[in-house]
């Protein structure tokens, strides 16, 4: 392509010559007499070469040359003037001109001097469009940097030594800004790496691995993430280091559980609940037959019978009310006699039914107990129901006795201890109490009482010690802190 | 001589429940709540007809009917399965019927009097 030069003098003739000079060196030519009227000409044209007599005396011709410049800084300007005013014009135009020639042209001159313009140009054209490379990969980068920052997963890239050596926003926020340590050290707080790294096989095999893993944040929770990870390669294809991608599944894994020990729970609780409805139906034969025959006697019996049934099913439906839907505690403060009666009241009638003696004693000062009233109460009662289903189904001693003592324990503890000589438990039993379902009551338990019992107590920042001998009996200490604590995991 | 029936079951209601139920209806009734004290009452009381519970304390139910039926003199001895659990008509096969709780009295009646 041939260049755009444009020859601005006021001497036509010899613009003329250069002009069929120029041409012939296969420029596309063009002529101004005056700065004004190439300052006219440049938009249009824009050339990338001006050839110009400055013709000194002329101040304004001068001022619309450096206009010019000052409008087209791409342009590159080749002064040429007679020798008395070379050196004027080099004060004029100083660096602002790329080269200036002496009149009269002489032609090798003129080349090499239209060659160097040449050069220059396309020199400056390269370094334009490399610097917009650049800067297009800036904003690559930029980009690239934000999504790897806002990505809502923890991403870590990783040496072959496990040693992290980028880290995303998240992560950062999670598991801290340290840069070079283990990654099994931050995940995991282990000291070696971990068997069945995902990181470690793709560093083997250049594949994508997954896994499941459970990682703990340096504020001390827990978390189930997803990873997967990838390869980082250089130019030569060799794998220098590998992405690894957590996305924390906590949230869904809580609600799997969740739903998974519900649908444990409903089966479970179907047989329970038959063996209910058929006791039901016993205690509503028993009513009808007792009226027909006007058996008061009978009729009685089966009052107690539907008061008992209807009790179990109220107190299944709590439960599993309760485990259907988790609840933040209600803190109330209420005094501790006042407490402890409301849950003794409820527990009385069942243990005078089967002639147990409950025996209660308390500290003799007035305290204070900052609690969940109705969720500590129904914990007490399970501890205590319990205590009397141990009583009752023990056929080896003559009496029975359930102690409920409550002491202060420090300052700041209350401890509520019930002692029973009921049946006892087995070392198994004792072990498996508190979990889910586990009951040791045939078709009267459900398994929910002591678990939920256990969660509530624990919810309160509390601790319970059990201590059991078969055939001697269970004692169980309740410890729970006085005031509300600041911060229960 | 009024017609025997041993309820074998550890929940106390249902225990009531049947007891009278057949005492109402011109039957005798024993009881039992667990495999164990099941087969030795079965063995000293000699029941026509047994109501067995599948899921009991000490024993699972069908390991009841095999100890059972391994007595000779009890091995014809009609037995009702009366469980909660579902499915139990195959818990076990040899039993002259299979009732879910809660169940329908008047077929309980009809299945015992068709049996002893």
């Amino acid at each position: 392509m041939s260049r755009t030069i444009l020859i601005i003098d006021q001497d036509m003739e010899l613009t003329e010559a250069l002009a069929v000079y120029l041409e012939r060196r296969r420029f596309d030519v063009h002529l101004a007499d005056s700065a004004d009227m190439a300052l006219k000409m440049i938009n249009d044209l824009d050339p990338e070469i001006i050839l110009a007599d400055p013709n000194i005396p002329d101040p304004d011709n001068i001022a619309a040359l450096q206009q010019i410049k000052s409008l087209k800084p791409k342009i590159q300007f080749i002064i040429y003037t007679l020798p008395d005013t070379f050196e004027k014009a080099m004060e004029l135009f100083q660096s602002k001109a790329f080269d200036y020639i002496k009149k009269p042209v002489s032609s090798i001159e003129l080349d090499l001097s239209l060659k160097k313009a040449g050069k220059w140009i396309a020199l400056e054209k390269k370094i334009e469009r490399n610097s917009k490379k650049i800067k297009d990969l800036k904003n690559a980068q930029a980009l690239f940097q934000q999504l790897f920052d806002e990505v809502p997963c923890y991403i870590t890239v990783q040496d072959k030594n496990f040693r992290i050596t980028a880290t995303n926003r998240l992560f950062k926020k999670d598991f801290g800004h340290e840069i070079g340590e283990f990654c099994y050290k931050i995940y995991k707080h282990r000291t070696t790496p971990c068997t069945d790294c995902p990181v470690a096989a793709t560093f083997k095999d250049g594949r994508r691995h997954q896994t499941e893993e459970v990682v703990t944040s340096k504020s001390g929770e827990q978390y189930h993430v997803l990873t997967w990870t990838a390869a980082i390669r250089d130019e030569a294809g060799q794998i220098t280091q590998v992405m690894e991608m957590a996305t924390n599944i906590t949230q869904i894994r809580q609600l799997q559980d969740h739903l998974t020990s519900l649908g444990l729970m409903l089966g479970s609780m179907s047989h329970g609940i038959k063996g209910m409805l058929t006791g039901l139906d016993g205690g509503i034969y028993l009513l009808e037959t007792g009226i027909n025959r006007q058996d008061p006697k009978r009729t009685h019996r089966a009052f107690h019978q539907i008061h008992v049934m209807v009790e179990r099913i109220r107190k299944m439906i709590l439960d599993i009310l309760y485990f259907t839907k988790s609840r933040e505690l209600e803190y109330r403060e209420i005094e501790l006699k006042k407490m402890i009666r409301s849950i003794t009241d409820i527990v009385q009638p069942s243990a005078s039914h089967h002639n147990i003696e409950l025996k209660v004693t308390t500290p003799p000062a007035s305290v204070c107990i900052e609690v969940d009233p109705d969720w500590f109460r129904s914990a007490m009662v399970n501890f205590l129901e319990n205590a009397v289903d141990a009583c009752s189904s023990d056929t080896t001693k003559d009496k029975h006795h359930i102690l409920l003592n409550i002491f202060l324990k420090g300052t700041d503890h209350v401890c509520f201890e019930i002692t029973d000589n009921g049946l006892g438990m087995d070392r198994e039993t004792r072990e498996k109490m508190f979990t889910l379902f586990f009951s040791s009551k045939g078709s009267k338990g459900t398994g929910l009482g002591l678990f939920i019992a256990n969660h509530v107590i624990r919810q309160h920042g509390g601790t319970i010690a059990v201590e059991s001998e078969v055939k001697t009996g269970s004692r169980f200490e309740i410890s729970i802190p006085r005031t509300r604590p600041i911060k229960i995991l | 001589m009024k017609k025997k029936i041993l309820i074998i079951d550890d929940d106390p209601a249902v225990v009531d429940y049947l007891t009278t139920l057949f005492e109402d209806n011109g039957y005798a009734a024993c009881s039992a709540m667990t495999a164990q004290d099941g087969l030795k009452r079965a063995q000293k009381e000699r029941p026509d007809l047994i109501t067995l519970d599948l899921e009991l304390p000490d024993e699972w139910g069908p390991r009841f009917y095999r100890k059972l039926s391994s007595d000779k003199e009890l091995k014809n001895t009609p037995v009702i399965v009366i469980s909660g659990l579902s499915g139990n008509k195959y818990a076990v096969s040899k039993a002259v019927a299979s009732l879910s709780k809660p169940f329908d009295r008047d077929e309980l009646l009809k299945i015992v009097k068709e049996n002893v």
